[in-house]
């Protein structure tokens, strides 16, 4: 039964350079920012910087995959609250906020591990499930 | 002195639109969808949906060349001088699932530009746009609000 209160399975997800560039051609984004090196010693930088849409891309996807065949997202919401560096690794939680009929709202959040330092946050997303899912559902566990 | 110029107010209120030259297409979805790691069987086959923030987050609609830092999307190339660009995030609306045959046309609109001052006294400008997705039929697909803040340099 989906309830206030009800975290998501945790995901973790380590972003490299190849899962950038694939992520920078799917988009059609070729910012320097993301990969030459140079443009980024200019800037104080060691690294190239995650894209920080692609958080937007892997909360949508934690929602959907918890939330089953048929669900559908609605809105999503986040504010980006520091650099993520290629080769590190994020942790995304989220919990029930509120339910309301199909209607589930869920507050979400991506930090970088194993330090914890933000990346995202706030952030929510509000979700549409199919109709009984809201005391039938069990959470989806999530891929491997 | 103040980063927020009569000029740059007068920004506030701009539109432009894009079309995209062609369908989204299959392809792009499942390409998508592996570079976010995706498994979801709804984005391949032969009339997948599109991933929720896949059409929000491409560029491939603005036709548009690469500028100096690579960027190939849509930007209002507002003149702030002391400032470096910084984005501080999105509010997604998602109306209905996008398919591999809809055709896009994004319209931008420049909706507010205010001067803020950062918890450490650092001035900026917040630049907040609404980007509004519908396909080839009129059907709404999504809202994006998407908020870049030109950043400047502490006294």
């Amino acid at each position: 039964m989906i309830a206030v209160g009800l975290e998501l399975p945790v995901r973790e997800r380590t972003i490299e350079l190849p899962d950038m560039i694939a992520y920078a051609g799917a988009t059609w984004d070729w910012h320097r920012l993301h990969y030459d090196h140079e443009y980024l010693a200019d800037r104080g930088l060691s690294r190239p910087v995650v894209d920080g849409q692609l958080f937007g891309a892997l909360l949508a996807e934690q929602v959907l995959d918890w939330a089953g065949p048929g669900a559908r997202l609605t809105a999503l919401s986040f504010r980006f609250a520091g650099l993520v560096f290629a080769g590190e690794t994020v942790r995304l939680t989220g919990t029930v906020t509120a339910v309301d009929g199909d209607t589930v709202t869920l507050d979400l959040r991506v930090e970088v591990t194993p330090d914890g330092r933000p990346a995202v946050a706030p952030a929510a997303a509000t979700i549409l499930l199919p109709p009984a899912a809201t005391t039938t559902h069990a959470p989806a566990p999530a891929p491997a | 002195m103040s980063l927020l110029t009569d000029e740059l107010r007068a920004q506030v209120g701009r539109e432009v639109v894009y079309t995209a030259p062609e369908e989204l297409g299959a392809a792009a979805i499942r390409y998508f969808a592996q570079a976010i790691g995706a498994v979801n069987p709804a984005y391949t086959g032969s009339d997948p949906v599109a991933p929720p923030t896949l059409i929000c987050e491409t560029n491939s609609y603005a036709g548009l060349p690469r500028d100096a830092d690579g960027y190939a999307g849509h930007g209002w190339h507002l003149d702030i001088p002391g400032t470096r660009l910084i984005r501080g995030g999105n509010a997604y609306e998602f109306h209905q699932p996008v398919r591999a045959t809809d055709v896009l046309t994004v319209q931008w609109r420049l909706a507010a530009i205010t001067e803020r001052v950062t918890g450490g006294g650092v001035p900026m400008v917040v630049v907040t746009s609404v980007a509004t997705y519908v396909n080839q039929h009129g059907d709404l697909l999504a809202v994006n609000t998407e908020t870049l803040i030109h950043l400047g340099s502490a006294s």
